[in-house]
Formats: structure tokens, C-alpha cells, sequence
């Protein structure tokens, strides 16, 4: 496949899972907004505490500024999208597609505007049908494996992100605290952030405590939204890419042996051991393991030069020439 | 006539040719005999009903992304081309004779630019004056005494069709060198088929579903090896206005759509880079025009292209379609020969005749085409897409003074045509139909054979009275229907 196609794939998928998880922080927030009230949950969402809670909602949501917001993600799946949509299928150009009409019309606008929990979860439910439909209309070949190897990689960076975030609520001694108080709402919301509530209830049939809650969503090797689960689909994609080039006489890179580490890191270790060595330390290198296999993996198999005055040269030579085409 | 009054059968009645060859109106109310079905499927429908397929049919290619960037609009905008939903129909005989004279035309343009890179055989009999060839634009020198595959240089040709006042089939001009449309063709006939299946009850119409395979036979038939070649498109990008097509085309045939800095060449070989590492290219179908396929070769600040593709072709280690240096047999000057053209090489008639055409460059048509400005429409030889071109008896003094100016400073860069009475064919406005302006431009495939896909792009200049039918210029398009022979 063509490096630039596969770099593609690769951020498109990376950039929908995103706005999965985004959206599911925004309708998380607004639930814990609506019943507790007073208290400003925003902030802390995005590490900043002079901001008013609305301004943090509107650059989650919908700030075309922020390349992470709702609609943010949206827009650059669907931006990359189209540039391959020779690679991907028809059903998945469509849902991206119609997806970027609506939000782009009049109707779409006045959503925006409107309740925040209903739109995130709106705006979700359309990605997460993208990722159905990859699943159900793509052939188990190369282009699968960059679409799964994007997906897992945000996915475990994001479990990642989260419960570093909220490491100061998780790391007090367990069993301390009021089980109805404040805390149990947070850890609550902790684990819908990662989709895991109901699992999480399924698996252990008892009250929520933060040691559980780590082990259910950093360690457990069944649950797909968990960090070990995601790095093992990580591993297993880019193993396979990996072999593509190996088969083809070339070297496949360092990014396997880094992936390979992190695994490694969430499948031996158990969650009183990482209370010991610290948490925040322990998610700090996980996080960064991350970044490294992503930027190796990047050197080796997408497009290494993005180099933005060039790309701004072709579009420049892209519109001359088509003011001279024969249409 | 009151809205309610006009109800369901508002569209037929009002309609009037208007003096013009209509499509499908002989006179007022005389309905041709092969629209009749149509007509009367027509005339029972209520309006409503009409623009509820027309709102599903736009929101069809809403929804699929079919779209072209508007050129003046960096940020990007994208359109959707306007659909009619009325479909043009042409007889089986009518058809025919268009085949013809497309494969006669096709097979002798590809003589020409043989000769012209070669032997020059036409240009030492004095028959077209060498310098007008050889001081065109796209000619290309670099590409003299370089054997193409087959002898073709045209794999795929987009020809515009038009008809007069009396119904005649004319020529207007010849792409030759990145045509482009073919997917509207496609995609129309799959829009028109969902939202009115029931049109399609009452005819047989040939499809035109095929059109990317026989391409694909067409490429695979002109590579450098034989045993399983590697084809790409090479397309500029997503900022070009036809990149809709080039992803729909490379889908269609199961190949790579590539980008200028996914490729290059070693040792005369191209390569594309690949996840697995390099791979060998055999057949580049370029949608890239020649100025921008090699920045070593011509255009030196283009970064749409390939530095060392032209040698690379030269060796024929890698064939490029449509070959290099093309564009000199569809200048508009060049246009004007090429019934001599289809005389010299093939000894036969042309079928399908040229539209009369002043050449600036020739002293005696100079006079004439200065004389008659204002009756005229004025084209530059190099331009397409319905740019630089100016249509005498609508324009203002002042656009055809300066047009006056200019043949007189570049003659070789302008040519003339008397202005025609363009057939028209009954177009849906709002709540009934109206006669607009329409063209044809059919699809020819040259490979081991010549191929015309039956249908082709209809164009329609949307605006009451325009003559203009480009899609950069507010055209819009209609399914067109090719019926079979009884």
C-alpha cells in the first residue's frame, strides 16, 4: 500500500476514535453537571481553572480552533477520508461524508448550538457506525490493519490520558471514603469516560473502588476498551504490517519492539505493584511508549516528511492546473 | 393560468421549441416519436412529484461526495454538479454514425501525431503550414522519434458534440489530453435509475457501467510487460476539481490513485513508495497535465509531478496515457485541419463535419474574423473548460474591442467560429420544463481497438438563453440514453 494512503488510514482512524472518546467526555461532564449542580466539572477536563464551564464545553465540542473538538475530529476524519476514498469502502466514505453535510447545514448548526450531551452522543453514534461498517466492508488486509492500529493506538493513549488525569481521585488508599459520597460519582464517571460502567459492574458485581476500577480498565485482557486490550490489537496490526515488509526483504523498524514493551508493561505487572511504584509514573510511561512507537512506526511505513510549504505548493499548482483542464 | 389549474399535467402544454432544434419537440406540442414514452410519463406526473425526485437526486450526490472544487475558491468549497433528471435519448442510427465518425477522427489524429513526431510527412507537403505545428503550444519537442506502444497517443478522448439549427451533428472541439467527465456519465445513469426507475420501463437503453473496465484493458494493453503490469492513476490531489473522478476511476478499476510524491524514478524505471517498500509502476494513467508531469522537463516549480518521468517514458520502460506532447492535435487552430487530416492519412471523408472555423493565423481569415467580430464567437487556441473565449453577438463593445486587440497582438492564438444556434432539449425549471442548450461529449477508448461508450456527458447551460455549458461556467448535466437497435 502507498505510504501516503496508509498515513491516511492511519490518522482518519486515529481521529474518529478520538472523537468517540471526546464525546463521551462532553456527555459524561454533563451528566455530573446536571446532578451535582453547582460544582464546575469542566475545568479540570482540560487542566485549565480560570475558564467558565461553557467556554470549556464550546472548545470540547464544537471550537474549529481546537484540533481535538467533537467537531474538530469529525472534520479531519472526514478530510482524510476523502483523499482515500478510492481505499476505503463507499458505505464508509458516506457515513463520514453525510456526517460533514449535516454538520454543515442549518439543521446541523442549531444542534450544535443546542444540548451538548444529545449532540456528542449524536455525533458519536454516526463513528461508531464508521467503525462498524469498517469492519463488516473491508477485507482483512493491509488497509484493516492501519484502520486497527490507528484505532488502538488513540484508544489506549486516551484510556491512558484519562486515568493519568484523574490519578490524584484514584490513588488514595482504597476502601477509604464515603462508598454514596462524592468520589463514587466521580469514579463513576471515570469509568463511563472509557465506556466501561456497565462492564465494569458485569465483571465484578460490586461497588465501584479506584484499585477495581485501574485494574478493570489498565490491565484487564478481555474488555476491549482497556489499555492492555488495546495494545494488544495494537501489536497484533502492526505485527502483521511488520511482516508485509519483512516478506518483501525489508527492515520493519524499531516500532514493534517499542508496542511490544508497552504490552509488556500492562500484561506483567499487577495493580498493587503499580500503586508501590506510583501510578502517575507508571501511566507517564505508558503514555510515552506510546508516542515513541507512534513516531517510529510513522519513520518506518507513512509518508516521513510532512513538511507543510510544500504541501501548500501543491495545492497552489493543483488549483493553476485545474483552471486549464478540459471539463 | 391559475396554480391550480396547471396540476398535474403542467409541464407538457407550455412548451415551445422556440425556433430551435429541440431534442425532443419537433414543434409546439409535437412530441418526437422516440420521447414519446417519455412524454407521456411525463405528462402524468404532478409537479411536486418531480422536484421530490430532484431533491433525492441531489442529495444523492450530496451524500456520495460527488462534488468538483470551484477553481476561484481556495477554501475549498465543493459543488455538486446540477443533475436534470430529464434524460436525453439517442436513436441506435443516429448512434451509429457517431461511432464512426469518432473512430475515423480518433485513428487519424493518432496518424497525425505520429507523423508529426516522426517522419513530418504532412508538413512537408505543405498541406498544414509546419510552423503552426511546430510553434503550438503542446507540441513537444522532447517526444520527437519516441515509439509509443501501439502507435497510440490518445487512450482517451473526450470530443464535443453539438447539433445546429437544423439538427446536424457538428464537432466542436477535441480533448486529447485529460478529458474529463467520464464519471458524471456513470454516476448519472445510477442516480437517474434509483430515484425514477420508472422512466427506464419503456426503453431499452445501452449501459454504460462498463466504462472503467474497458479503460483498465486499454492500460493493461499498452504496458511495457506483458505478464500482470502494475496501473496507476496519477491524480494532483484533492484540491483538483476533478478529483471526485480520479478516486471513482482508480476504485472502478482496483488500482492505485497516486499522488506526484508517491512515485520516483531510478535508472529509468518508476516506482511508487509502499508500506513494503518500493514497487515497479508499468502504466501511469495521468490525470496531470504535460506542463506539470515533470518538473526537470517543463515546469520547474510544479510539485504535482515526477522529476525524471519524461526520460523515464522515453526509454519505454514505463508508458504514460495519455502519451506526452497530445495537446498540439486538439489546439484550435489545428482543429480546423483535421478533416484534411482525416483526407491525408485515411484517404476517406470526415462523418462527422467540423464547425466553420476561422484560423487567425491565416492573413485572408484574419480580415474576415476583424470584420466580423460581433457575429462571432472567438476562442484561444489553448484554452478549455469555457476560459477565453468570447461569444461576439452577446458581449459588450468593450470585451470585443479588447478580443480585437489581442488577435492582433498573438494571431496564431485565436480562432473563430460563426456563432451556433445550439440544439436544445427540455430541462426541468422549478415547477416545468424549459428549453435549454445542450452538448454531447461522448467517450473514446483507443487501444487494440476504438471503443465509444454508448451515452456520454450531456451538458446543459442552466441559464435561460446562455450558450455556455461548462460545469466551471454553472453548467449542469443529463443522463443520456443511447437505445439499443430493435
Amino acid at each position: 500500500m502507498l505510504c501516503r494512503v496508509a498515513e491516511d488510514l492511519y490518522w482518519m482512524s486515529r481521529y474518529v476514535e478520538r472523537g468517540i472518546a471526546v464525546s463521551r467526555l462532553i456527555d459524561v461532564t454533563r451528566h455530573l453537571e446536571l446532578d451535582a449542580g453547582a460544582e464546575d466539572f469542566w475545568a479540570p477536563l482540560v487542566g485549565a481553572i480560570d475558564l467558565e464551564s461553557d467556554d470549556v464545553r464550546f472548545y470540547l465540542t464544537t471550537d474549529a480552533m481546537n484540533p481535538d473538538s467533537l467537531v474538530s475530529c469529525a472534520r479531519q476524519a472526514r478530510t482524510l477520508a476523502r483523499g482515500i476514498r478510492e481505499t476505503i469502502s463507499s458505505e464508509m466514505w458516506e457515513e463520514l461524508n453525510t456526517l460533514h453535510v449535516s454538520l454543515a447545514s442549518p439543521a446541523g448548526s442549531r444542534q450544535m448550538r443546542g444540548e451538548a450531551g444529545s449532540f456528542a452522543r449524536a455525533v458519536r453514534e454516526r463513528l461508531e457506525t464508521f467503525q462498524g461498517l469498517a469492519g463488516s466492508t473491508l477485507a482483512r488486509e493491509e488497509e484493516w490493519q492501519f484502520l486497527e492500529l490507528g484505532k488502538y493506538v488513540e484508544r489506549a493513549d486516551g484510556a491512558a490520558r484519562v486515568l493519568n488525569r484523574q490519578s490524584h481521585l484514584l490513588t488514595p488508599p482504597p476502601g477509604v471514603g464515603d462508598p454514596t459520597g462524592p468520589d463514587t460519582v466521580r469514579w463513576l464517571a471515570v469509568l463511563r469516560t472509557c465506556g466501561a460502567a456497565e462492564a465494569y459492574a458485569r465483571y465484578y458485581s460490586m461497588r465501584v473502588e479506584p484499585a477495581r476500577l485501574l485494574e478493570f480498565l489498565l490491565l484487564n485482557p478481555v474488555f476491549p476498551q482497556s489499555v492492555r486490550f488495546s495494545l494488544g490489537s495494537a501489536y497484533q496490526a502492526l505485527d502483521a504490517i511488520a511482516a508485509l515488509r519483512a516478506a518483501a526483504g525489508n527492515d520493519p523498524g524499531p516500532a514493534l519492539r517499542t508496542l511490544g514493551r508497552a504490552c509488556a508493561q500492562v500484561e506483567h505487572s499487577a495493580i498493587d505493584e503499580i500503586f508501590d511504584r506510583g501510578l502517575q509514573p507508571f501511566l507517564t510511561d505508558i503514555q510515552t511508549l506510546i508516542a515513541q512507537a507512534s513516531d517510529e512506526l510513522s519513520a518506518t511505513y507513512l509518508r516521513d516528511e510532512p513538511a507543510p510549504a510544500r504541501l501548500l505548493g501543491v495545492e497552489r499548482a493543483a488549483m493553476i492546473m485545474s483552471a486549464q483542464q478540459q471539463q | 393560468m391559475t396554480p391550480e389549474t396547471k396540476g398535474e399535467r403542467a409541464s407538457m402544454p407550455a412548451y415551445d421549441p422556440a425556433g430551435f432544434w429541440d431534442e425532443m419537440f419537433e414543434g409546439p406540442g409535437c412530441v418526437r416519436p422516440h420521447y414519446t414514452n417519455l412524454a407521456r410519463r411525463l405528462g402524468t406526473l404532478d409537479p411536486h412529484d418531480v422536484a421530490r425526485r430532484q431533491r433525492a437526486a441531489e442529495f444523492s450526490f450530496q451524500a456520495r461526495g460527488i462534488t468538483f472544487a470551484v477553481n476561484q475558491d481556495p477554501g475549498g468549497a465543493e459543488k455538486t454538479m446540477p443533475f436534470d433528471l430529464i434524460p436525453r435519448i439517442v436513436l441506435p442510427e443516429e448512434w451509429t454514425r457517431i461511432e464512426r465518425g469518432l473512430e475515423q477522427r480518433v485513428r487519424a489524429l493518432n496518424l497525425f501525431l505520429h507523423d508529426i513526431y516522426h517522419e513530418q510527412r504532412i508538413l512537408r507537403t505543405n498541406i498544414i503550414p509546419a510552423q503552426l505545428v511546430l510553434g503550438a503550444r503542446g507540441y513537444r519537442r522532447e517526444f520527437r522519434n519516441v515509439d509509443v506502444p501501439l502507435g497510440v497517443y490518445t487512450h482517451v478522448v473526450g470530443s464535443d458534440l453539438v447539433r445546429d439549427g437544423r439538427g446536424t451533428w457538428f464537432v466542436l472541439e477535441d480533448n486529447l489530453r485529460v478529458p474529463s467527465g467520464v464519471s458524471y456519465v456513470v454516476e448519472n445513469r445510477r442516480v437517474l435509475k434509483r430515484v425514477w426507475p420508472q422512466l427506464f420501463a419503456d426503453y431499452r437503453v445501452r449501459p454504460v457501467e462498463g466504462y472503467p473496465q474497458d479503460l483498465l484493458q486499454v492500460l493493461r494493453a499498452v504496458s511495457p510487460v506483458s505478464d500482470d503490469p502494475a496501473v496507476v492513476l496519477l491524480s494532483p490531489g484533492v484540491h483538483n476539481s476533478a478529483y471526485f473522478e480520479h478516486a471513482f476511476l482508480a476504485k472502478s478499476m482496483g488500482i492505485d490513485m497516486v499522488e506526484g510524491t508517491d512515485l520516483f524514478v531510478d535508472d529509468a524505471a518508476v516506482y511508487m513508495r509502499t508500506t513494503r517498500g518500493r514497487q515497479r509502476v508499468h502504466v501511469i494513467y495521468r490525470r496531470v497535465d504535460d506542463d506539470f508531469l515533470d518538473p526537470l522537463a517543463f515546469r520547474q516549480d510544479s510539485l504535482l509531478g515526477v522529476p525524471g518521468l519524461l526520460a523515464a517514458s522515453r526509454t519505454g520502460r514505463v508508458t504514460i496515457a495519455n502519451a506526452i506532447g497530445t495537446g498540439v492535435a486538439d489546439d484550435k487552430a489545428i482543429y480546423a485541419y483535421v478533416p484534411t487530416i482525416i483526407k491525408y492519412y485515411l484517404g476517406e471523408d470526415e462523418i462527422l463535419p467540423n464547425v466553420k472555423t476561422y484560423v487567425a493565423d491565416d492573413p485572408s481569415d484574419r480580415a474576415y474574423i476583424l470584420e466580423h467580430l460581433a457575429e462571432l464567437v472567438v476562442k484561444s487556441v489553448n484554452e478549455s473548460g469555457g476560459y477565453g473565449m468570447l461569444i461576439g453577438p452577446h458581449a459588450p463593445r468593450l470585451d470585443v474591442e479588447e478580443y480585437r486587440e489581442r488577435i492582433l497582438a498573438d494571431p496564431r492564438g485565436y480562432i473563430a467560429q460563426p456563432t451556433l444556434a445550439l440544439s436544445r432539449h427540455p430541462t426541468w425549471s422549478v415547477d416545468h420544463l424549459e428549453g435549454r442548450h445542450v452538448d454531447l461529449r461522448p467517450f473514446v477508448l483507443f487501444g487494440r481497438e476504438v471503443k465509444v461508450t454508448p451515452g456520454g456527458l450531456t451538458r446543459v447551460a442552466l441559464r435561460n438563453g446562455s450558450l455556455v455549458v461548462n460545469s466551471s461556467q454553472g453548467g449542469g448535466a443529463k443522463d443520456t440514453w443511447v437505445l439499443e437497435s430493435a
